[in-house]
């Protein structure tokens, strides 16, 4: 599903060279859940930008279902992303001045031939898929960070990806917060076969998932 | 995609409310002097209805206003008491005035001459009305001689030009313009109808005026040049002679191409010569025409300059209040182009936005601006015109909206999507 080969992420000013990543190579396989572990700065959400094309590495391949993506287009990277990934991250990223449900149809506006009332059905199945049908027209600011997270989730797989990126998704709530919504991405694993990749802190949570990468100072380490 | 957008703007009222305020003023500012050029640009392309080239305009100062009254008296002085006259006296001014045009005609240079009461872009103006009180049909008046048509080069589109042959008519001969000539008479043909002045019961006219006979009807005569609004005219017949109630107050001169104005100095002299008491001054129809155009459109370029420094202001700010909105946004973008939007994606959108959030401003504006016909604060002015400023102060605003969205938008893109996530 997921193939990373030699990567290597060097962020460079005027001043200084940053090496972030360095040599990585790892194969992530369909419906596995994955955890990525590491302190900070040693890459975690670097690497995971990486999977999700959110950021090109310097050197290396990746590949998605077996199609290197490494030098796609903008318009056709922003097409995987739209269709094959779904991002979740520490800060839920949702737009304060949207209600839930237009939260939710946010990525189905970038994918063509989807009409209004399909989005809206679309969006109101995702959020009941994450247990939010009674808030769908209540605004971020009105809900808890558990609330807010499962929106972004449910923001994430609106779209079916067969992909499933999340950084850090408990890292901003509580242990019984966290545990719900590590409870959503195990159930979209268990029961849909969505590939899960999620970088974690959090041991407790990483033991929930099926393997453990660990980074130090941008290399891989196990 | 537009409704989401919509909704966008909707919920984010507050923060736009300032560029919506700011764009309906420049709106209004910008229509106020578009308005103004459309106007005259409209105008400018209607028929003027004269010919301004080679006309010199002879202003003519009568210093002496003694002498008519004196002149039947002069006629008869012979020691013995003057008899009771049993006809009018020509007066010495209508005297005078024919031995001018007989003099100005003795130039080779001229080739036309004759009187009036009214110059073309000259400050003197005189109107009158017809109809009821309640709805009254106004039009400028001219007095001028019968070569008046040859000085000027009017044209004739009906009937005739006044001339001997309405010496002694009981009537009053009169040349309306096409325009007058349908607003009294619509579609008929008025040759040989008369004017009816206000005012005056039909009884009461008989008594006091001889009637005004329509002889012929020229196409145009807009007196105040091609910036001004095409208007009723009317031209009388002036009378040299004993029947003279209207004196002139200059001599038009249709002068050959290429007279010098070393020629103005010989006429002048000529002039003084038929009538000492009487001053002149020569002033070139082009030259007045130059004056009375800057006259007018001095409102429209300082108008213009203050609109054009309000849109730099406001093309300014906008930029500024752009670019500040879509730093704001960076995470937003961010996430945006991690569900799937692509650069341009995300320009067209920036920009959609504030087409959005300027057709606010503008539905606000063009609203405010449809009731000025309303409640009459400018003038009359065509339907056409005022259509067309509208449409084109919303194009103008549109265009300055879009290039002013169009760097911050820009910038919008560069922002690689995981930087765009972290942005703080």
């Amino acid at each position: 599903m997921i193939q990373l080969e030699g990567i290597e992420k060097v962020y460079r000013t005027e001043r200084i060279e940053t090496v972030a990543l360095t040599n990585i190579n790892l194969t992530v396989g369909e419906g596995e859940f994955i955890s990525i572990m590491g302190p900070s700065g040693s890459g975690k959400s670097t690497l995971l930008n990486v999977i999700g094309l959110l950021d090109v590495p310097t050197g290396g391949k990746v590949a998605l279902n077996s199609k290197p993506v490494t030098s796609y287009s903008d318009r056709n990277l922003a097409r995987v992303r739209n269709e094959e990934i779904g991002f979740v991250f520490q800060t839920f990223h949702l737009i304060h001045d949207l209600s839930v449900v237009d939260n939710v149809e946010i990525p189905l506006l970038y994918r063509k031939g989807i009409s209004s009332s399909e989005r809206r059905k679309l969006a109101l199945r995702a959020l009941d898929r994450v247990g939010l049908h009674a808030r769908v027209h209540h605004f971020p600011g009105q809900l808890s960070g558990g609330q807010q997270q499962r929106v972004a989730i449910a923001r994430a797989i609106v779209g079916n990806p067969r992909i499933l990126l999340a950084d850090e998704p408990t890292g901003n709530l509580d242990s019984q917060m966290g545990d719900e919504i590590m409870d959503v991405l195990k159930g979209l694993n268990e029961n849909e076969k969505t590939t899960v990749v999620m970088v974690t802190h959090d041991p407790r949570q990483a033991e929930k998932t099926e393997r453990v990468v660990r980074l130090f100072d941008g290399r891989q380490v196990s | 995609m537009t409704k989401h957008l919509l909704k966008l703007v909707w919920n984010r009222k507050r923060i736009n409310f300032l560029i919506t305020v700011e764009i309906f003023f420049s709106f209004i500012v910008l229509f106020g002097v578009v308005l103004a050029a459309v106007y005259y640009v409209d105008n400018y392309n209607q028929p003027l209805g004269f010919a301004y080239e080679n006309v010199w305009r002879v202003a003519v100062e009568m210093n002496d206003r003694g002498e008519d009254s004196q002149s039947s008296q002069i006629a008869q002085t012979d020691g013995t008491t003057p008899k009771e006259p049993t006809e009018k006296a020509e007066p010495v001014t209508a005297t005078t005035f024919k031995q001018l045009i007989a003099s100005a005609k003795e130039f080779d240079e001229v080739e036309a001459v004759a009187t009036a009461t009214v110059t073309p872009y000259g400050d003197g103006t005189d109107t009158s009305a017809i109809g009821d009180d309640s709805h009254p049909i106004r039009y400028g008046v001219n007095v001028v001689s019968d070569d008046y048509l040859q000085t000027l080069g009017l044209t004739l589109t009906r009937g005739r030009w006044f001339g001997k042959e309405d010496d002694g008519a009981n009537y009053q001969p009169v040349v309306i313009n096409e325009r007058l000539s349908r607003d009294v008479f619509g579609d008929a043909d008025p040759l040989g109808k008369e004017l009816r002045r206000p005012n005056l019961p039909p009884k009461q006219e008989e008594e006091k005026r001889t009637p005004m006979r329509i002889v012929g009807v020229i196409s145009e005569f807009r007196k105040d040049g091609e910036y001004t609004a095409p208007e009723n005219f009317l031209f009388a017949r002036q009378l040299l002679n004993n029947q003279m109630s209207r004196e002139p107050r200059c001599l038009m001169l249709k002068v050959r191409s290429g007279t010098t104005a070393e020629f103005e100095e010989k006429v002048i002299k000529r002039f003084q010569s038929v009538a000492k008491d009487w001053s002149f001054e020569i002033e070139p129809v082009t030259k007045m025409r130059e004056t009375a155009n800057t006259f007018r459109l001095a409102p429209l370029i300082a108008g213009t300059l203050v609109a054009g420094f309000l849109m730099l202001m406001v093309a300014m700010g906008l930029t500024g209040v752009l670019w500040q909105n879509v730093t704001q946004r960076t995470r937003e973008i961010g996430l945006r182009r991690a569900k799937g939007a692509t650069a341009r994606r995300i320009h067209k959108q920036i920009l959609a936005e504030l087409v959005i959030i300027a057709t606010f401003g503008l539905i606000f504006g063009v609203a405010a601006v449809v009731q000025f016909p309303l409640l009459d604060v400018i003038g009359d002015i065509s339907s056409r015109v005022f259509s067309l400023s509208i449409l084109i102060s919303l194009a103008v605003i549109y265009a300055l909206t879009a290039v002013c969205g169009l760097y911050p938008s820009w910038m919008a893109t560069k922002v690689q999507p995981a930087e765009a996530l972290h942005y703080e």
